[in-house]
Parts: C-alpha cells; sequence; structure tokens
C-alpha cells in the first residue's frame, strides 16, 4: 500500500509538469495581456513598455518559465501581477471555502443520492422509484446556475428562511451547497439504484435472506457494501470537479471561492494568478483521484495494490 | 445559452418577491454596486471601478468630485493660476490627520506623486499625473525629482505644467492622485491609511469590505457609523439580496429596468442619472471601404439607434449625436443625430462605388449588453447591404485587437474618468491618441487637434465648452465611429436611505450625507 502510493505520487510529477508547461505556453500564445488590463482603457506606449519591463515580460520566454518554475519548486508561486499579492496567500484563503461548499454538497448528495438509490432498488418500478427517476431526470437537466437563482427566489426572497448570498454561518452554505450537489444527488441515486438492483439480485443476497436476516441487514452489509465501487467512482469524479470547478455556484451566491478566483484572474490575464492555481488545482485533482483509488481497496477486499 | 435561461428568473423576481418591507435594524449601509474584487486599496493601482470607489471613500485628493460631478476643494483648499496657466499654486489645508493620527503635509503630496509615476510602483495610471512638467521624465527613470512639483512650505504645493491645461484640477480628483501618507509599506494595498470620510476596518477578498466612519473627517464626519461594500459577481443574485432588503443601492439590470418601472411600488424606489458612459462603435479609418467617409456615415444612417436603446437597452440612455454627454459643458443638445434611413445608406454606399455593398468584421465583447447590441448592428446593417461578421472575444483581446489596428468596427462603452467633455474628445479622437491612447477608429485630422489643443490652454469655461463643440460637430460630420447613445444609470434605492443621489462620476457618491432612517 505503501509503495504503492509513494509510486502514484511520483508518477504525478511529470503530469503536474506537463499541466505548468501547456498553462505557460497557452498563456503566451493566447490573446490579450496583463500590461494592457492595468493601464486600462487609455494609456501611452512608454507606461506599457516600462510595466512590461517591471514584470519582465520583455523577456524571452524561455526564461521567463525557468524562472517560474524554479520558484515553484522553492515553494513560492510568485505574487499577481495585478493586485500585487502573493499567490499562495490567495489560494489559502479561497480554497477552505470552496473545500466546505465542495465537502457540503457531496455530504448531501451522498446521503441524499444513495438513500434514494437504495430506497429505489428495493422496489424497482413502485411510486417512489418511478418519482425518484423524474426528480433524478430533473436534477440531471437543470443547470446550476438556473437551479441556484430558483433556490435562492423561492428560500430567500419568498420564504426568507436563508439569506440569499454572502459567506458566513450555516445559514449561508444550504443554499449553495444543495445547489452545488443536485447534479451529484440525482446522478447518484441513479448509479446506486442500478449497482444495488444487481447485486440484489445475485446468489448471496438470496443466501443471505434464506438464513433469514433481517432485510436492513441484507441491504444495508451485504447488498450495499458490494455495490460501493460505482459509487464511489462517481463521488471521486464528482468531487474533483466540485473542487476545481464550482465557478458558477460561486458565482450566483457570491461564495468567495477559488473559481471565482481563478475566473477573475484570467479575465485580467494575470498570468501568475492563473498558473499558480492551475497547478495548485491540479494537485488537488491528482490527491483526490489517488484518494478515490485507495477508498477501491477499503470498500472490496479483492482490490488490491502493491 | 446561460443568458437565455437567465432572463426567466429576473422576470420571475420582478413579479413575485417580497417587499423590501421595513428598515432594517442594521446601522450599517450596504452597497451592492462591486460585480468584483477590488484589485487594491492603493490608490497608485486603482485603475478599475471598485477599486477607484474604495479609494473615494479613504482617501482625499486635492481636488474632489461631488456626485453631480463637479469638482471642489479637497485637501487644497484653494488654488491660484498663473496668467500663462503653466503653474498652479495650491494652498493646503492645515490640521488634516492620516487614520493613524500622522499629520498631512505638501511633502505627503510630492512623495504620493513619485510613487504613482515610480514604474517599480506596478500601478498602470500615470497618465493624471503626465501633465505635470518633468513627470514622464521622472517615470523613465531620466530624473531623480519631477521638476514641476515643489512644496515651497508644508501648507503649499507649485505644479507647473508642461503645457497649459485648463482642466487639470479634475485630473487631480481621480482616485490616482490621491494622497497617501509616508512609507506606504508593501501592504498598504490591503491595510490602506487615509485622510478620507471612512477608516478601513476589514477586506474579506470576493466577499465584501468594511469601512468606519472618521469622526475627525475635515469635511464633516459622515452622518452613519460604517459602511460595507458587497461584492456580488451576478446581477440578478444582487437584486434578490435588495429585495430581501440586505443591501440599500442597487444598480438596475437593463433588462429589468421595464419591470421596475412598471411597478407603482418599485418605481417609487428608482433615482436615474445620465452617466458619463458613452456607447459607439469604432471604426477604423484606415481600413478598406471605412476610409471613405460616405460610407461611416452609411453606416450611422443604417442603424436604428432608438429602437435599439428601447429594445436592448430597456430604453437606458440617451441617443448620441456627437461623443459629448448631454449634461456635460459643450454638447450641442439641438443638434440632430442620423436619422435612421436605409435608403439613404444605400444611396450613400453607391455613390462611395459599392452599390453591391461591403463586408465588415464587427468586433465585440462577450459579456453584459455588447452581443445583443453587437446582433441588433448586424442585423440592421444588413438591410443596407452592408455584411457583418460578428466577432465576440473577452474583453481583453478584443481591446488588444482594436488597439493594434485589426478591427474594422468595433463596439466599445467609454467610461469617463473625469467629468469633461475633453475626457471623450481627446482619447477617443484625437490623433495622439491613436492605438493605446484610446482613439481606436485611428481618425487623424488636424483641424480637430488643433480645436482640443485650443481647449487645453483656454481658461474661460464657456470659451472652451465652444471649443468644444466645433471640434464635436467636425468629428460628427466625418463619422469616425458610429455614434449609439449615452448610458443612463438606474438605480433602486431602499425607501429607508436618505441623502443618496446617483454619482455622475463612478467615485463621486462617498456616502457622507446618506443615512438610515427608522
Amino acid at each position: 500500500m505503501f509503495a504503492f502510493i509513494v509510486r502514484r505520487l511520483a508518477l504525478s510529477i511529470p503530469t503536474l509538469f506537463g499541466v505548468l508547461v501547456v498553462v505557460f505556453l497557452l498563456l503566451y500564445v493566447a490573446p490579450g495581456d496583463p500590461v494592457q488590463e492595468m493601464v486600462g482603457e487609455r494609456a501611452d506606449a512608454e507606461t506599457i513598455a516600462r510595466l512590461r519591463k517591471e514584470l519582465k515580460l520583455d523577456e524571452p520566454l524561455i526564461k521567463q518559465f525557468t524562472h517560474y518554475t524554479s520558484g515553484v519548486l522553492r515553494g513560492d508561486f510568485g505574487n499577481s501581477y495585478i493586485t500585487q499579492r502573493p499567490i499562495i496567500q490567495d489560494i489559502r484563503e479561497r480554497f477552505p471555502k470552496t473545500l466546505i461548499l465542495a465537502g457540503s454538497a457531496m455530504l448531501l448528495a451522498s446521503v441524499l443520492g444513495i438513500t434514494i438509490g437504495v430506497l429505489s432498488a428495493r422496489n424497482p418500478g413502485g411510486w417512489f422509484d418511478r418519482l425518484g427517476l423524474g426528480l433524478a431526470y430533473l436534477g440531471i437537466s437543470f443547470p446550476v446556475y438556473w437551479v441556484g437563482l430558483i433556490l435562492i427566489l423561492v428560500f430567500a426572497v419568498m420564504l426568507r428562511w436563508l439569506p440569499p448570498s454572502g459567506y458566513g454561518g450555516i445559514e449561508y452554505l444550504i443554499l449553495p451547497a444543495f445547489a452545488l450537489g443536485s447534479r451529484s444527488i440525482a446522478f447518484l441515486a441513479r448509479v446506486t439504484r442500478s449497482a444495488m438492483l444487481d447485486v440484489l439480485n445475485s446468489d448471496y443476497v438470496r443466501t443471505a435472506r434464506a438464513k433469514g436476516l433481517v432485510e436492513r441487514v441484507v441491504v444495508v452489509r451485504h447488498a450495499l457494501r458490494n455495490a460501493l465501487i460505482p459509487i464511489i467512482t462517481v463521488l471521486g469524479l464528482d468531487f474533483g470537479y466540485y473542487l476545481t470547478g464550482s465557478i458558477l455556484t460561486e458565482t450566483i451566491f457570491s461564495w468567495p471561492g477559488i473559481g471565482r478566483y481563478v475566473v477573475n484572474a484570467i479575465t485580467r490575464r494575470d498570468l501568475p494568478a492563473i498558473q499558480g492555481s492551475v497547478l495548485f488545482l491540479s494537485v488537488v485533482f491528482v490527491m483526490v483521484n489517488l484518494i478515490t483509488d485507495l477508498a477501491y481497496a477499503k470498500a472490496d477486499p479483492r482490490v488490491a495494490y502493491s | 445559452m446561460r443568458r437565455h435561461l437567465l432572463l426567466l428568473v429576473p422576470a420571475i423576481l420582478a413579479c413575485g418577491g417580497g417587499d423590501g418591507g421595513s428598515a432594517p435594524t442594521r446601522n450599517t449601509i450596504i452597497d451592492s454596486r462591486d460585480t468584483y474584487d477590488p484589485r487594491s486599496m492603493d490608490p497608485a493601482l486603482s485603475t478599475d471601478v471598485p477599486t477607484g470607489r474604495a479609494v473615494a471613500y479613504l482617501f482625499d485628493g486635492l481636488t474632489r468630485f461631488t456626485p453631480d460631478a463637479r469638482v471642489v476643494p479637497g485637501l487644497a483648499k484653494s488654488w491660484d493660476i498663473s496668467p500663462d496657466g503653466l503653474t498652479y499654486t495650491f494652498h493646503l489645508r492645515n490640521g488634516v490627520k492620516f487614520h493613524d493620527g500622522r499629520p498631512f503635509s505638501a511633502k505627503n503630496v510630492i512623495a504620493t506623486f513619485q510613487r504613482v509615476l515610480d514604474p517599480a510602483t506596478k500601478g498602470g495610471r500615470t497618465l493624471p499625473l503626465h501633465p505635470i512638467r518633468g513627470a514622464e521624465d521622472y517615470a523613465a527613470g531620466k530624473a531623480t525629482t519631477i521638476a514641476g512639483l515643489s512644496s515651497p512650505n508644508d501648507s503649499t504645493v507649485v505644479i507647473t505644467l508642461k503645457e497649459p491645461l485648463a482642466i487639470f484640477p479634475k485630473f487631480l480628483a481621480m482616485p490616482v492622485a490621491s494622497i497617501v501618507p509616508e512609507n506606504p509599506g508593501s501592504d498598504f494595498g490591503q491595510k490602506p491609511i487615509g485622510t478620507g470620510p471612512w477608516k478601513f476596518v476589514e477586506w474579506r477578498h470576493d466577499d465584501y469590505i468594511k469601512f468606519a466612519k472618521n469622526a475627525e473627517y475635515f469635511d464633516g464626519a459622515p452622518k452613519s457609523d460604517s459602511l460595507m461594500a458587497r461584492i456580488i459577481p451576478e446581477r440578478s443574485t444582487a437584486t434578490a439580496e435588495f429585495e430581501s432588503g440586505n443591501v440599500d443601492v442597487l444598480n438596475v439590470n437593463e433588462q429589468e429596468s421595464r419591470n421596475w418601472e412598471a411597478d407603482p411600488e418599485k418605481q417609487k424606489l428608482l433615482q436615474s442619472a445620465s452617466a458619463l458612459r458613452f456607447w459607439y462603435v469604432a471604426m477604423n479609418v484606415t481600413r478598406g471601404p471605412l476610409k471613405d467617409v460616405r460610407v461611416r456615415q452609411a453606416i450611422n444612417h443604417a442603424v436604428d439607434v432608438p429602437v435599439m436603446l428601447r429594445q436592448v437597452m430597456g430604453g437606458r440612455g440617451s441617443l448620441a449625436s456627437g461623443v459629448i454627454p448631454p449634461t456635460l459643458g459643450g454638447a450641442d443638445t439641438t443638434r440632430r443625430g442620423y436619422a435612421y434611413d436605409v435608403a439613404k445608406a444605400k444611396q450613400l454606399l453607391a455613390q462611395a462605388g459599392y452599390p453591391n455593398g461591403i463586408d465588415l468584421e464587427l468586433w465585440s465583447a462577450n459579456t453584459d449588453a455588447s452581443p445583443r447590441i453587437a446582433q441588433t448592428i448586424q442585423a440592421n446593417l444588413a438591410q443596407a447591404g452592408i455584411r457583418v461578421k460578428l466577432v465576440a472575444r473577452d474583453a481583453s483581446s478584443m481591446r488588444e485587437a482594436s488597439r493594434k489596428g485589426e478591427t474594422d468596427l468595433a463596439l466599445k462603452e467609454w467610461w469617463a474618468d473625469y467629468p469633461d467633455a475633453e475626457n471623450f474628445l481627446y482619447p477617443l479622437l484625437d490623433s495622439r491618441n491613436k492605438g493605446v491612447g484610446g482613439n481606436v477608429s485611428f481618425w487623424a485630422n488636424p483641424q480637430f487637434d488643433r480645436l482640443i489643443d485650443d481647449a487645453h490652454r483656454e481658461q474661460d469655461e464657456a470659451k472652451r465648452n465652444s471649443l468644444y463643440t466645433q471640434a464635436d460637430l467636425i468629428a460628427f460630420n466625418d463619422a469616425p465611429m458610429l455614434f449609439l447613445f449615452f448610458y443612463k444609470d438606474l438605480y433602486a434605492v431602499q425607501p429607508w436611505i436618505k441623502g443618496f443621489t446617483v454619482p455622475a462620476v463612478f467615485s463621486g457618491q462617498r456616502w457622507t450625507d446618506v443615512t438610515i432612517q427608522k
């Protein structure tokens, strides 16, 4: 197991280096430039030239790249061109907020999604199953920003139960977590249902029932445990996606997370901020994938890593 | 795709939803206008709107803007101008203190201006100080001091300009020229210290900024104790916050304006004012058929701007017949714009030698109202035989392309930095500002340039305005742009808010007279 983790981490280094190179090159060929963004609509050529020099943007690409990479290796992501704040500090401020949102969305999704899936599978074709199926289709089809705005309208503006947006206590978390998790709830419910149906029809479940186990134990201990692999796959993928891409949810709910930070950095062509956050998010993605793989082994003893 | 669905929501919000209700128990005024995190609180870095607003709360310049765009004394209580218009002597207020207790004096002014111009500050917005003699040499590292800047004593600053510029006091009211204390540290942008009516309390990035009143403010302390600027990126969300009574002032969405105006209850909350924002399409006069003035006039005749203004912008603006907003001196409010006349447009095209029409590219940003305005123009021009290919890019790419002269037509919106016709005429149309300077029509007219020079020198406001009017007429006739409209701000203000007026310049409202009435 330990050797497996070490090997996987070692293998992620070339991946991350690849990310670094690609992001660097992409930003270099993309139109737009941070200096133009800094000077605004009205400027003069001399000021632009001086700023380019000050930011070392006039140096050859390879020199810029080695300079940046050596900084990253020393743990220094540099300072933002636009705000002049250290990138690391910006990420440290925002990522935990994204983590809270993504974590809550996933928690909500796993509790609700798996419950709905299990209950649907117990009586396929029944009223609950059909209701669950209908809701799942809606959940998968509605885009998150639409769900978000409807949630705000109903629960904040009309009912006044929760604040419309912002960051703070748990009351601020409920709506965005639900909006973000809605797709996963639906998806998990479907995946859990089909995995459970497979398992519930297998011989060992029939045996378990035959030997007189109560239904709850059959479903939870014998069936669900064996249906976990596809569920973990979905959870892992979605969680990685939420940690890196909850931009729309963060925008609609004015949630000060990393997604908005990246979008702002891109619109302002803030090169160090874009590079730093993309690299950081790649590391997060690699870690989530690794944890997912480890979770497989935990869930299913037949999966062994060495 | 995203916008289509979003359109549904404001409609629901407008007809459903709660009323603002009774006055809130909070004592903090809450603003909802900022849509993204400010760049910094450091005046030297104030190159965007949220930063400019915050800087105006925290700091003072030698002069400042009022909400109705007049320029009044700030840290300078008065100033004298030499007969040749070159030397300005500013008499500073005595006894002004920074928020940390340090006294303000003339040497702060000199250090501030040097800091703004120093490339190591990496601000970007140095232009407002360039009229000072020696400022550009200092910025280029050719001089260790700014030649035209001195302080004979602690309460006097003498500024010598490189050439006369009668409107120079307006430049000093811009946020970037706000005065900072000595030796601002490296985290000054995060923990700003100014002389302004509000003191900095807390900044949660992408969330909010809090300010507390400066009880010792020299021009009278704010009437409220605290102020919060929330950062709300999605305008529908800001509307929901307003409907819930959580924010006090809302910048109403264009698509929602009709709903607000139609509802008798909500209509009472509305305040509008002409903004110093100009929508236009720059026509690059150095490219293909656009070299011909008749083609440019044809384009002006071929677009039905009144209908566009009504349908796309919710009537939020006034028609442009020139580049000077109607509220500014120099605007010729009697001048009629190019009438919508497709037959005339076709005729002009034929006269220019294009009876079979022409092909052009229209660049626009892919945000807010821009794509819809661009599509409207495309449809209108097609009627006159002008085939337009739309190129929608992010604002940064588009700006770069138009500055390089790679765009035929570029849909632009210009926000004034200071309330003066010069801020529209000079950057957008003077030949010295081609490209990065703001003139992306690449238009050049010596007579126009001369009038601008004369206006820069003219101390008499009435005479200056008449020069502006003449220059504007030349531009109007030669049509280096498609003149669209001047934007109108529409704000919703909660009934419990007293003393608020919509500012003409974005940094013109400092909330000092605003209170929450319980």
